[in-house]
């Protein structure tokens, strides 16, 4: 067989892999990998404006697909550049697969120009890495990197390729004869006793409560369809947490709103008094639990998830499965089939009697205003009018984010891009980008604050290139809306460096890029604004201008309970915010 | 919940290839997880596998979390807690370097005596002898030779193994 060469290589293996886009950024160490693009047309390279723009591409086109989102980046800067979208996508469980060039193998070690040691920078935050150091090695390590990037919990994987190794020159037999990993085999079989017993568990319960979570999402559209059935048996109520949003859709009766920090008061609760908390793909983040020891303490606990390093971290529970959501879902499905369970609805009357008095608070309510835009009338509003589009939304982080979580409404799987884990502000229009390029003819929105929009709006530049009609809806409050928040409740109103000076005019810096500019500050424009913007065939940045002193409830403040919930701004803690509970995060 | 801190020895059979280490050490590291003692070395060249032993401590529940945490990472094989097993053998290796200029060795030797230790340098200024065994029989011997002047001693980590054929995998 005929020899080609490395840089060839990586081209062949991502055509096998089935790779249609990437998100990159030239430079002399993978000068010969851009070559072998520039001489194909079967992959189509996305020119980012950052790398860190470049992996929050990926992510965004990772999670609106269930594919592999790929990045090229080069070594020394490109690569560090790359260390925040990896860490992201490595706490949210995201695909992606990161290529990046490296020094020749020679000067490894020396400080070389544009030297650095990614592989060891970024294994904390990767799934796994590799060091290509022999040209033979090299198809096997990146058909090696999609199987582990996708298999099992998926994350991210970056393969560091050395520029010697892409000009020396080897055989290449196809995905099929490439010796790759054989031995990480994550997707068990989970056990058939163990459904037995959790349909047990199902019947007896009185209080119940599913806890769905990103997993769901993850697994992929079968494993949402099977929940939805158990749902729908068993008549329970279900609460997602901020990643699975869209797992079940938000608008069923059965859902009881997102849980945590800032979740609903009827999902907290729930929690808090259940008999059996049912947690489908979830991982007990500390958003979720707040004071580990007051967490639901009265249930019993499931806990279904790929990943055994998920079982009993922070929680203990008394059943875990391991698996695929996807298996593990349709087997109880199926035994509740077969074994021809009636769940008896009035067994959990009294539970949803109760649920609905909670439900009764309305803890999402607002004082809304004529003279001001709420944020949260204005994401309510987002809604309405965009629902029969079917939009796919992104966010950054902040109150925005959470806003948007609370109300906005998530029919359907894989719609909802958020960064959870790692919180990163800046995530949101790379993201949308991603998933613009993956769904060309659909509405993408990217709920923005005005300070985190900033991170990554380098990134404006690329939406412009490949005309991506991605939409921007700031809410700009002229403060880190989240930051104020914790300093009016923490830390006696002080607002240290929370204020948002010398913004840019948004609209103006829209036209710059070639995109459309909209600002509004009256409420009663909202409709027009939006309905202008979905209108606008290319990019909108909408700039609108909201009440600079809201703030984001229901509330558990750090280190509290789910019963510990401040439900507005005229409710008050009961005494002071715990030592504990000050230093948590 | 079981909140007592015990001592733990976990045998992990891992790809031998640069940085394997470094994801092991950096796992504990980067979790706040202890490491007492570890040992590395190739076990098996053909398959490039190598057999790490490491002692940690920790509850119940944070061992079993360290266990599912190196059993994620892509180069571990397999995994065995070797302390979980009814019999098991845990063997450490120290040389001993000591002064005999003043005093005779004949004196040392014969408290060494009982010890099967074995000498591996014996002339007028220097001893240095080789010991291999448990823990607390190194620590035995340590105090034996406290009278003497210890010039220099190096240990290994634990390499451990469990009795039966139900042992680590290869
Ligand atoms: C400002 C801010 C505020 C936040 N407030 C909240 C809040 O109020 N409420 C909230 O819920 N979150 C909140 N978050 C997000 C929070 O930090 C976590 O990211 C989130 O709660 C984790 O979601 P999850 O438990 O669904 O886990 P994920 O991170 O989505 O993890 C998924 C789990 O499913 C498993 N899994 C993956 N794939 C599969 C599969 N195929 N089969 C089976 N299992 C699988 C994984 O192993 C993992 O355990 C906030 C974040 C920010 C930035
Ligand atoms: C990269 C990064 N730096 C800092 C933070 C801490 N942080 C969390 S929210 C926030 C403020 C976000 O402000 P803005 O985007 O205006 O959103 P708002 O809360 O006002 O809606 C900050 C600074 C973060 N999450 N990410
Ligand atoms: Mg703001």
């Amino acid at each position: 067989m005929k020899k080609i060469s490395g840089a060839r290589i990586v081209i062949e293996t991502l055509i096998q892999e089935n790779v249609k886009v990437i998100f990159g950024y030239p430079g002399g160490a993978v000068l010969p990998i851009y070559d072998e693009l520039f001489k194909q047309n079967k992959i189509r390279h996305i020119l980012v404006r950052h790398e860190q723009g470049a992996v929050h591409a990926a992510e965004g086109y990772a999670r609106s697909t269930g594919k592999v989102g790929v990045v090229l980046v080069t070594s020394g800067p490109g690569a560090t550049n790359t260390v925040t979208g990896l860490a992201d996508a490595m706490m949210d469980s995201v695909p992606v697969v990161c290529i990046s060039g490296q020094v020749p193998t020679h000067m490894i070690g020396n400080d070389a120009f544009q030297e650095a040691d990614i592989v060891g920078i970024t294994r904390p935050c990767t799934k796994h890495n590799y060091l290509v150091k022999n040209v033979e090695k090299l198809a096997g390590a990146i058909h090696s990197a999609f199987y582990i990037a996708k298999n099992g919990r998926p994350g991210p994987v970056l393969v560091d390729i050395p520029k010697d190794i892409q000009t020396f020159n080897s055989v290449y037999r196809g995905k099929r004869l490439t010796k790759r990993i054989s031995y990480y085999k994550p997707n068990i079989k989970p056990k058939s006793d163990d459904i037995d017993r959790i349909v047990e568990m199902l019947k007896k319960s009185v209080k119940p409560i599913f806890y769905v979570g990103g997993g769901t999402v993850n697994s992929g559209l079968s494993a949402s369809n099977h929940l939805h059935d158990i749902i729908k048996k068993t008549g329970f109520p279900c609460t997602q947490t901020l990643m699975g949003l869209g797992a079940f859709p938000t608008s069923d009766k059965q859902f009881i709103g997102m849980l945590g920090m800032h979740g609903t008061y009827e999902a907290n609760m729930s929690m808090h008094q259940s008999d059996l908390l049912i947690c489908v793909g979830a991982r007990f983040d500390d958003r979720i639990t707040g004071k580990v020891s007051g967490f639901s303490p009265k249930s019993k606990k499931i806990h279904l998830d790929i990943d055994s390093s998920s079982f009993n971290k922070s929680v203990n529970v008394d059943l875990t499965v391991q698996g695929d959501l996807g298996a593990i879902l349709k087997l109880i499905n199926e035994r509740i089939q077969k074994k021809k369970i009636v769940f008896q609805k009035n067994k959990i009357k009294k539970w949803w009697d109760q649920i609905n008095k909670w439900r009764g608070k309305n803890c999402l309510k607002f004082k809304n205003s004529n003279e001001i835009i709420k944020p949260q009338f204005a994401i309510q509003k987002l809604d309405q009018l965009t629902k029969e589009f079917e939009p796919f939304f992104t966010t950054e982080v902040g109150q925005h984010q959470m806003w948007a979580a609370q109300f906005l409404t998530f029919n359907k799987p894989k719609h909802w891009m958020t960064s959870g884990g790692l919180g990163t502000m800046g995530y949101g229009l790379p993201a949308a980008m991603g998933v613009q390029i993956a769904h060309p003819n659909s509405l993408v929105i990217d709920v923005a604050g005005e300070a985190s929009i900033l991170m990554n709006i380098q990134e404006m530049s690329t939406i412009k290139q490949y005309r991506l009609p991605v939409k921007v809806f700031i809410l700009n409050n002229h403060y880190m809306g989240m930051v104020r928040q914790w300093q009016e409740l923490l830390h006696g109103n002080r607002l240290s460096e929370s204020y948002m000076d010398s913004l840019p005019d948004f609209v103006k810096l829209a036209e710059s890029f070639g995109a459309v500019g909209l600002q509004i500050t009256k409420p009663g424009d909202l409709d027009g604004l939006i309905k202008e913007m979905i209108k606008i065939k290319g990019p909108v940045i909408c700039d609108v201008v909201v009440d600079p002193s809201e703030n984001c409830f229901p509330m558990i403040p750090s280190g509290s309970s789910h019963n510990q919930m401040l439900l507005g701004p005229d409710d008050k803690m009961d005494g002071e915010i715990s030592e504990e509970g000050m230093v948590l995060v | 919940m079981n909140e007592k801190n015990t001592k733990h020895i976990l045998s992990i059979l891992v790809d031998n290839e640069p940085g394997v280490l470094a994801r092991v050490v950096g796992l504990f590291s980067g979790r706040g997880y202890n490491i007492e003692s570890l040992s590395v070395s190739e076990v098996d060249s053909h398959k490039f596998l190598s057999r790490i032993t490491i002692v940690t401590s920790g509850t119940k529940l944070i061992v079993d979390q360290i266990k599912a945490q190196l059993k994620k990472l892509i180069p571990v094989h397999d995994l065995e807690e070797i302390s979980e097993s009814k019999n098991f053998l845990g063997k450490e290796l120290i040389l001993i370097k000591l002064n005999v200029r003043k005093k005779s060795n004949i004196d040392i030797k014969r408290r060494l005596e009982k010890f099967s230790v074995e000498i591996l340098v014996d002339n007028e200024v220097e001893l240095i002898i080789q010991f291999a065994g448990t823990p607390i029989e190194i620590t035995k011997l340590l105090n034996l030779l406290k009278p003497y002047k210890v010039i220099e001693q190096t240990r290994s980590g634990l390499v451990s193994m469990a009795l039966g054929f139900n042992y680590i995998k290869k």
